[in-house]
C-alpha cells in the first residue's frame, strides 16, 4: 500500500472514530481534513510520498466554499425547510389527524392507517428526521393506545410512516442529493414519488391485514360513527389545502413550470397562506419559523462544509480512485457491488444521518455505480430507501430514540423494538420491488416535461 | 428556546427537539454571555432573511409569468439572500448548540468528560478549520475587490466582494462562539484559576 493510500484508510478510520466522542460532525469533518492536509505535506516532506498536497490545495476550500454560496440549486433547501416548519405551526396535522379519524373510524387498524395517512401528507415537513416521527408520536400514539391498539402496532407505524417523510418528495433530502451528484432535482423528486407511494400501501395492506388477522391489536372504538356525507365534506376540506399546496409544488416541477427553486417559494408562502387561514400565523410565529429555518439550514451547510473539506483532502490523497478500484475490485458483477454498497449504506446509516451519507459517501459510489451501467436516478431511490430502513432499524435506528423520547409511559423500547420488525420487512419487500422493478422509478421522470 | 405563551392559538403538539437533544451544561463566563448575546441577536435579526427570499422568489416568479420577463438580478439576489442566511447562522446555530453530534456515547459521558471532547474538539479540529478558512478567504476577497468583480451575466448584481466576504464574515462570527464556548469549557475543568482571578478581584 503506497502511503497516500494508508493516509485515506486512516483518515476515513479517524473520522468514524472521533464521530463517536459526540463532537459536532461538522466540525469533526473539517478538522480532520486539515489534520491530513497538514499529515500529507509532513509525508511529502520527510518520507518523499509524493502526494502533492500543499497548502495552495488546501486553499481550494474557499472557492469550494463559494460554489456552495452560489449554488441556485440549494436554494431550495432553506425554503423547503421553512415551508415545513411553518406546516408544522399552521396545526394542519390535528385537522388531518381528527377528520381521517373519522373517515377510517370503523375500519379495524383505521387509527393507523390515519396516521399513515397524516405522515404521507406532512412528509414534506420533514426531511428532518426527528420533526416527523416526533409530531406523529405526539398526535397518534397516545390516541391509538387510548383506543386499545397494541403497542407495538402503534410505535411501528409512526416510526416507519415518520422516515418516510426523507423519502417524498418536495424532500430536502432528494435536493442535497441531486446537487451532490449532478442530477435535476426534479427528476428525483418524480422518481421518488410512486416508490414511496408503494411503501405507503405496503404500510397500509400490513395494518389492514393484522387489524383482520389479530383484531385485539387494533379494535375498533364501539362509538364510531358511521361514514357521512357530512364527515367526508370535512375530510375534503382538511385535505384539500395541504395536497393541494403539496400538488401544486410538485405539479409545478412535473410541468416544468417552475424549478425547484421556485417550487419552494411557492411552497413556503403557500404554507404560510394556510397558516393564515388558520388564525394560526402571528409576527411570532413568523419570527420562531424564520429562527428555526436559521438553525435548521446552519446545521445542514455545516455539514455541507465541513464535507467539501473532507472530501476535498481525500480525493487529494487518492481516496476516490482507492474506493473505486475497492468497489471494482470485488469478486461479484454489477449487481453483487450495487447490494454490497446499499449493505454498507444501511449499516453505516446507524451512526450516520442521512446528511453525511449523502455528503461523503453518496458522491464517492455515484460515479463507481454509474460506470458500472446502472442508471442514477434509480440508484439514488434505492439508497435513499436504503437510508430510511436503516433509521428504523433496532437496536440504533434514529426514528426508534426519537419515539422513545416522547412516547407516553409504559411504552419500552423493546415494544418499539418488536413494533418496528414487520415494518423493516415490508422495507426490504419495498426495497427488492424497486430493485427488480426499475420502472416504478425510471417512469414518471421520462413521462414529465413532455408536452 | 422560547416557550409558547399562548396556549390557546399556538399549536399545541408543536415541540422542540431540544429536548430530545440534551446539551452539555457548561458553565457561562462573562465572555461567553457577552458573546452569546451578541451571536444570538444577529442570528435572529438574520432570521428575517428567509422571509426576504420568499418575497424576492414569489416576485420573481410573478414577475416571469404576469409580466413576460424574469430579471437575472432577482435571481442572483436569491442566492445572495441565502448565503448571507445560512452562513451568519452557523454560529447561532454553535451558539445553541444546535449542531450535529453523535449521541450514541456521548449523553452517557459524565460532564467533565464532555467538557474535555469539547476543549479538544475546539482546539484540534474546529479551530485549525475556522483558521484556514479565514486566512484564505482574506486573499480570496481582496483578488474580487482589487480587479472590481462584478457578475458574469448581464444584469448581474455588482460588488462581488461584498457577497464573497459574507463567507468571512460567517466563520468570523463562528470564531466568536468558539472563544465563548471555550471560556465556558475551560471556566469548567480549571475552575480553580478562575476562582483565584475573582478572589483576586475580590481582595
Amino acid at each position: 500500500m503506497e502511503i497516500n493510500e494508508i493516509l485515506a484508510c486512516t483518515m476515513f478510520a479517524t473520522f468514524i472514530g472521533l464521530l463517536f466522542s459526540g463532537f459536532p460532525v461538522a466540525w469533526v469533518m473539517g478538522g480532520v481534513a486539515i489534520l491530513f492536509g497538514i499529515l500529507a505535506m509532513a509525508a511529502d516532506h520527510w518520507l518523499d510520498a509524493f502526494i502533492g498536497i500543499d497548502w495552495n490545495y488546501v486553499s481550494i476550500i474557499v472557492p469550494r466554499m463559494w460554489d456552495v454560496m452560489t449554488n441556485w440549486v440549494l436554494v431550495a433547501l432553506p425554503m423547503f425547510v421553512f415551508m415545513g416548519l411553518m406546516l408544522d405551526r399552521s396545526g394542519v396535522a390535528e385537522d388531518l389527524m381528527t377528520n381521517l379519524a373519522r373517515l377510517f373510524g370503523r375500519v379495524r387498524g383505521g387509527l393507523a392507517v390515519t396516521v399513515t395517512f397524516v405522515g404521507l401528507l406532512l412528509a414534506a415537513s420533514t426531511g428532518i428526521i426527528g420533526a416527523s416521527v416526533v409530531l406523529l408520536a405526539v398526535l397518534g400514539v397516545p390516541l391509538m393506545l387510548r383506543e386499545g391498539y397494541s403497542k407495538e402496532l402503534a410505535c411501528g407505524t409512526v416510526c416507519s410512516t415518520g422516515t418516510l417523510g426523507i423519502l417524498i418528495p418536495p424532500s430536502i433530502m432528494l435536493v442535497m442529493m441531486g446537487d451532490r451528484i449532478g442530477l435535476s432535482v426534479g427528476d428525483l423528486f418524480l422518481g421518488a414519488l410512486f416508490p414511496g407511494l408503494l411503501l405507503a400501501a405496503l404500510y397500509v395492506a400490513y395494518i389492514l391485514t393484522l387489524g383482520f388477522l389479530r383484531p385485539a391489536s387494533a379494535p375498533v372504538p364501539d362509538d364510531a360513527e358511521r361514514v357521512s356525507p357530512r364527515i367526508l365534506l370535512d375530510v375534503l376540506l382538511a385535505v384539500l389545502p395541504t395536497a393541494g399546496l403539496i400538488l401544486a409544488v410538485l405539479g409545478s416541477i412535473f410541468f416544468g413550470i417552475a424549478t425547484p427553486t421556485e417550487a419552494s417559494g411557492v411552497g413556503a408562502l403557500g404554507a404560510t397562506l394556510l397558516a393564515l387561514s388558520k388564525k394560526r400565523l402571528s409576527l411570532q410565529v413568523l419570527k420562531e419559523v424564520g429562527r428555526e429555518t436559521s438553525k435548521s439550514t446552519a446545521f445542514i451547510f455545516a455539514l455541507l462544509l465541513g464535507a467539501t473539506g473532507f472530501s476535498l483532502v481525500l480525493r487529494g490523497l487518492g481516496g476516490d480512485e482507492l474506493i473505486e478500484s475497492a468497489l471494482t475490485g470485488l469478486p461479484f458483477g454489477p449487481t453483487g457491488i450495487l447490494i454490497c454498497i446499499l449493505a454498507v449504506t444501511f449499516v453505516l446509516g446507524f451512526f450516520l444521518d442521512w446528511i453525511e451519507l449523502t455528503l461523503i459517501i453518496l458522491p464517492l459510489v455515484a460515479p463507481v455505480v454509474s460506470g458500472l451501467g446502472f442508471d442514477l436516478v434509480w440508484f439514488t431511490v434505492l439508497f435513499a430507501v436504503c437510508l430510511q430502513t436503516s433509521f428504523l432499524t433496532p437496536p440504533v435506528g434514529f426514528a426508534l430514540f426519537y419515539l422513545k423520547g416522547v412516547a407516553p409511559a409504559g411504552v419500552q423500547l423493546g415494544n418499539i423494538y418488536r413494533g418496528v420488525m414487520p415494518f423493516i420487512l415490508i422495507q426490504l419487500l419495498g426495497l427488492s420491488i424497486v430493485f427488480y422493478w426499475q420502472g416504478i422509478v425510471t417512469w414518471l421522470p421520462s413521462a414529465a416535461y413532455t408536452p | 428556546m422560547q416557550p409558547h405563551t399562548s396556549p390557546s392559538n399556538v399549536d399545541p403538539v408543536h415541540l422542540e427537539l431540544d429536548q430530545l437533544n440534551p446539551h452539555t451544561q457548561l458553565p457561562t463566563t462573562p465572555v461567553s454571555r457577552c458573546l452569546d448575546a451578541l451571536l444570538q441577536r444577529t442570528g435572529e435579526a438574520v432570521s428575517w432573511v428567509w422571509v426576504l427570499l420568499m418575497a424576492v422568489i414569489i416576485l420573481n416568479v410573478f414577475m416571469r409569468y404576469a409580466l413576460g420577463e424574469g430579471r437575472i438580478e432577482f435571481e442572483e439576489l436569491q442566492w445572495h439572500l441565502y448565503a448571507i442566511g445560512w452562513l451568519l447562522a452557523l454560529s447561532y446555530c454553535f451558539a445553541a448548540d444546535d449542531h450535529v453530534r453523535v449521541d450514541l456515547l456521548h449523553h452517557r459521558f459524565s460532564l467533565r468528560t464532555q467538557a474535555w471532547v469539547e476543549l479538544f474538539g475546539i482546539l484540534f479540529l474546529l479551530l485549525p478549520f475556522i483558521g484556514t478558512v479565514l486566512w484564505y478567504a482574506i486573499p480570496f476577497i481582496s483578488y474580487s475587490w482589487q480587479t472590481s468583480e462584478v457578475s458574469g451575466d448581464p444584469g448581474g448584481l455588482p460588488y462581488r466582494w461584498l457577497i464573497k466576504s459574507v463567507l468571512f464574515a460567517g466563520f468570523f462570527l463562528l470564531a466568536l462562539a468558539t472563544v465563548s464556548r471555550l471560556s465556558r469549557v475551560i471556566a469548567l475543568l480549571f475552575p480553580a484559576r478562575r476562582l483565584a482571578t475573582s478572589t483576586a478581584a475580590r481582595v
